[in-house]
């Protein structure tokens, strides 16, 4: 394409538009747009300028009508490289990598060495995970400007995100070689050497890794002390080096609790600390003891010493021989105890797997509380942390009675420590009071109202009693004043522990709409953290903190595996199906608008600092007038969630939630049956197969899956557009692997049943099955009593399941289901009434201290 | 607890940990400057499980005026209140100011607390050592005052 005719100004224009862009480049955006329509005026048709002028007016807030101008500019000139350029930014500001790369890629069709456009495409590429064209475009760069330390830099990291490490070693081998000039102290050389280390490791070159390690570390190029010593005796450890004990003990020195250390000290005498045999175990124990004694202030070798100790594995071992990990605990559990040490029962729990540790355990503390009592020695808090601890540790034996006896005991020594309100708050939650448990939550929290932790917890237990405003109006206390609403500003702070609490909340109260937002706003907070990395591509090349970098990557890549998202993409999915399964209750949602006010949009103010702070992350510094090139928040306009109930493609929406589960949390069963259930109705039969595939070799027996399996039998049977030919045979046989064709369903349900007879779960997966079958509703709803028949193992969560399952069916008998739940479950209140349950959540928040907190916390105290 | 240097792949937990303890909050971009920036500042305690219990988020100061010797700076440091009492603040601070010593040659460490905060002074006073250098009027976005502190770390520097 030829250059648009009147592409070329006048000389005095020319210069102008010159001027346009310096102006835009030091963000001198009013004289840029004055200077503009100076141009303007003379050649309204002018493309480039009317892109600059749309490119300044969004930067100045003015969005619609700069992107109309961009585009206007746009079709005047389309072999302009500025603006296609200015078209990339745009779209780059909008979060819209893969269109602006396509712009930016078109800019350089017009102008091939453009050093902004080629640097900024980089960033895209590795945004985007392009890394052939990343490795093309560094070269590129390379190449116009070879004298850059950053282009070389560039290069070797993109060969490295691309997996060529060879060649990543060449380029930096080359850039070591023309350096010159590297001055002393030089952090940033450092790293880059760091880097270099960290690649030959990569590629299984140790001893090159070490030889290149140590000459470095010598001359004081590598100035990071730590790094060198942890490489070092990394890699002499896995040479087998002789002295590599001696760096592993100078990092312990340096830092005697570090848990790697003792691994790798250990791992270097031939011993594996996760996996102690008993020819290791001896001196094992010895190393650990000599670092406790020159080390006394190091807590890791005391704590590490007592995975390894054994108890006493045997009764017929008499109890004084071969007790050493009794030996060992006495004196680790009353210091903590006698130092009020909140967090010992926490530390000790994992020991708990083995049962002789968990029985010596109770022996210690039980002792110790018997002699305290004796004594009532010098020190009545020990005795007071001891009761704590015996009530964590019956509580965690399922003794909720007991544990609620100590703490009453403890409550009634000390009636100031929030810690035994707290745990008593765990208790009763636990036994299913989610009322009470916030009400001594509360307690707790009005004993220290300074403390941030006890109001978030609290605030925690008052969403899992269904008080959502409650929370809220706690939680007020510690945000941030001028935002729009607590709420607001914890969404801001990307708070994933609330905006999960506050979700599955609305979930449990049934109030799907606003639900299906705040678990959008964790999508969101997702979304942003992935955006987050951009500015990094090139920030980090210009600070050579390139080994972080790399992590930074490879964190990105795995984001979504963290388990609020998890949680929670599989929660929402549900809510989609729900909405599949019954359009009927996006209409019957609408009335509930109570909760609109907290809905309510926000307004972003974070802190002034940090503000000042980030703005360095990007190269070009913002005056106050410039806003930037992201769309500002629109103003919501579905506070309640309505419109996203009556959304028209629920199960779209469904599955792109859970995309990423597939390959970030593979051995999640949950969201493989979730991945079945949206799936199947969207007739994707083969994924469907896939997944119970999956979950099935997870956990062949899991109830779960046994009601898809089922589902997705009967689902093909009855189907009137059973799969098309080929996929319907794969999807036949593969099912048939998994339930034979010859079994009926039935009989397989049945069988199912005998198997798992006494596991609650079991009976209420297997009575869903029934259900499905069309078994007559009577016999489905007898069925699951079975849950409470003495043999039967049935927990809180289960029986919650198995009523929300009768609800569904409207069943009868669901009130006497909820009556032998509550008398089952002991001190339970969440198989009362509504009525009953609405007196107690009124009790629950009574403490309330928002604003008569501080005389009461002088009562209490 | 174990105590070692923050991955960027702690820096969600210790986002959730500074949520639930303090009242000054960041959204992820300033954790991810300053672990992509100073790599080597930053630690973090963990529990049995790998839950982050505490951590010390620090920096360099940047905008160093003419003459002014680098330091370093702490823009946070908590300890989940269940996990008191094992001495991890203390333990994380020391970590993290051989570094500043060693890495970047800081003379000293400096940061703010809410003159309001008698627990987080007394820990940054009485036990890590730090000292009252000045008030900063209305530091705080609600217009609280800042004690700003100091430690030395001339003793660190080799």
């Amino acid at each position: 394409m030829p250059p648009a005719p009147n592409r070329a100004l006048p000389t005095k224009e020319a210069k102008l538009f010159r001027e346009v862009l310096n102006h835009y480049e030091s963000r001198a955006l009013k004289n840029g747009l004055k200077t503009a329509d100076q141009i303007l005026k003379k050649f309204p048709d002018h493309g480039e300028t009317l892109c600059m002028k749309g490119l300044i007016l969004t930067h100045m807030g003015r969005r619609e009508e700069g992107i109309e101008l961009v585009k206007k500019g746009m079709r005047f000139d389309l072999t302009s490289h500025i603006c296609w350029h200015v078209f990339g930014l745009i779209q780059k500001g909008e979060k819209n990598y893969e269109e602006a790369l396509k712009s930016y890629t078109q800019a350089l069709r017009f102008d091939k060495e453009n050093l902004n456009i080629l640097r900024d495409s980089a960033h895209l590429q590795t945004q985007l995970r392009h890394y052939d064209s990343l490795v093309d475009t560094r070269h590129t760069l390379l190449r116009l400007r070879p004298t850059l330390r950053q282009s070389w830099i560039g290069l070797a990291v993109a060969y490295h995100l691309n997996g060529n490490l060879a060649e990543a070693r060449k380029v930096l081998e080359q850039y070591e070689e023309v350096l010159k000039n590297v001055p002393d102290y030089d952090v940033e050389h450092s790293e880059i050497l760091l880097y270099h280390v960290r690649l030959l490791e990569e590629m299984g070159e140790a001893k090159e890794a070490l030889a290149f390690l140590d000459v470095n570390a010598k001359s004081r190029a590598i100035v990071d002390r730590i790094a060198i010593m942890e490489h070092r005796a990394r890699l002499m450890s896995e040479l087998q080096l002789l002295d590599a004990h001696e760096t592993w003990r100078h990092l312990i020195e340096q830092n005697p609790d570090s848990y790697a250390y003792y691994r790798g000290y250990l791992a270097n005498n031939g011993i594996d600390l996760d996996n102690i045999t008993e020819d290791t175990r001896d001196k094992a124990l010895q190393t650990l003891q000599e670092f406790s004694s020159t080390i006394p202030r190091a807590a890791a070798p005391r704590r590490l010493a007592l995975n390894m100790a054994t108890g006493m594995t045997s009764f017929l071992t008499p109890p004084s021989q071969d007790d050493h990990f009794r030996e060992l605990a006495t004196p680790y559990i009353t210091a903590a105890l006698e130092k009020g040490v909140p967090s010992l029962f926490a530390d000790v729990k994992a020991l708990y797997r083995d049962p002789a540790k968990r029985q010596a355990i109770q022996d210690i503390v039980e002792g110790l509380r018997d002699q305290l009592v004796v004594t009532t020695g010098p020190e009545p808090t020990t005795y007071l942390w001891t009761l704590y601890f015996l009530a964590q540790h019956y509580s965690y034996l399922s003794d909720h009675n007991r544990a609620l006896e100590l703490l009453d005991l403890g409550i009634a020594h000390t009636p100031t420590l929030p810690e035994l309100y707290a745990f008593k708050a765990r208790v009763l939650k636990r036994c299913g009071d989610p009322f009470g448990a916030a009400f001594s939550l509360d307690e707790a929290r009005i004993l220290d109202l300074q403390d941030r932790f006890l109001n978030t917890k609290c605030a925690k237990y008052r969403l899992r009693a269904g008080l959502v405003d409650e929370a809220n109006d706690i939680l007020g206390l510690f945000t941030k004043k001028d935002a729009a609403s607590p709420g607001a500003d914890l969404e801001d702070m990307q708070s994933l522990l609330y905006l999960t609490e506050e979700a599955d909340a609305y979930h449990r109260k049934g109030n799907l709409g606003i639900a299906l937002k705040k678990y959008g706003a964790i999508q969101k907070v997702f979304n942003e953290f992935n955006d987050d990395q951009f500015d990094f591509h090139g920030y980090s090349l210009r600070r050579y903190t390139l080994n972080v970098y790399l992590d930074m990557i490879s964190w990105e890549d795995r984001l979504r595996s963290h388990p609020a998202y998890v949680r929670t993409a599989i929660s929402a999915s549900k809510i989609w199906v729900q909405l599949h399964d019954e359009p009927s209750i996006a209409q019957s949602k609408l009335s509930t608008l109570g909760d609109a006010k907290k809905a309510k949009n926000k307004a972003k103010k974070a802190a002034k600092k940090v503000q000042e702070d980030v703005k360095k992350i990007s190269s070009n510094s913002s005056s106050n007038e410039d806003k930037g090139l992201e769309p500002q928040p629109t103003k919501d306009d579905d506070p309640t969630g309505s419109k996203l109930l009556q959304a028209s493609d629920p199960l779209e929406r469904a599955a792109k939630l859970l995309e990423p589960l597939r390959t970030l949390a593979p051995r999640n069963i949950d969201a493989w049956t979730a991945i079945y259930d949206v799936a199947v109705r969207r007739k994707k039969y083969l994924q469907a197969v896939k997944a119970l595939n999956t979950a099935h070799a997870l956990d062949s027996e899991h109830p779960e899956l046994h009601v898809r399996l089922a589902h997705f039998r009967h689902t093909l049977s009855s189907t009137s557009e059973p799969p098309p030919e080929p996929v319907g045979q794969v999807v036949k046989d593969a099912l048939a692997k998994l339930l034979p064709d010859e079994v009926s369903l039935e009989h397989f349900n049945t069988q199912y049943l005998q198997k798992h007879s006494t596991d609650g779960r079991a009976i209420v997966a297997s009575v869903k099955v029934s259900r499905l079958l069309n078994a007559p509703a009577d016999q489905v709803e007898s069925s699951i009593f079975a849950v409470f028949n003495p043999e039967t193992t049935l927990n809180l969560k289960t029986a919650l399941d198995a009523l929300a399952f009768l609800q569904d069916i409207k069943s009868p008998r669901v009130d006497e289901f909820k009556g032998t739940c509550d008398s089952r479950f002991e001190r339970s209140t969440v198989f009362r009434t509504p009525s009953e349950q609405a007196a107690l959540r009124w009790n629950a928040a009574e403490t309330d201290a928002v604003n008569g907190g501080e005389d009461k916390a002088e009562v209490v105290g | 607890m174990n105590i070692r240097l923050a991955r960027v792949d702690d820096l969600t937990g210790m986002q959730a940990c500074n949520l639930q303890n303090l009242p000054e909050n960041y959204t992820m971009r300033y954790y991810l400057y300053h672990i992509l920036t100073w790599p080597q500042l930053s630690y973090v305690a963990e529990d049995e499980k790998g839950r982050i219990v505490g951590y010390i988020l620090a920096k360099m100061e940047e905008d160093l005026s003419e003459g002014e010797e680098p330091h370093g700076h702490v823009t946070s440091i908590s300890v989940l209140r269940s996990y008191r009492r094992l001495g991890l603040a203390k333990r994380l601070m020391v970590q993290s100011q051989e570094a500043m010593a060693t890495v970047f040659r800081a003379s000293y460490v400096s940061l703010h607390v809410r003159k309001s905060n008698r627990a987080a002074l007394s820990l940054y006073r009485d036990t890590l050592g730090f000292t009252v250098k000045d008030i900063e009027k209305k530091y705080y976005a609600d217009g609280e005052d800042a004690y700003a502190m100091r430690l030395s770390l001339k003793d660190l520097v080799r």
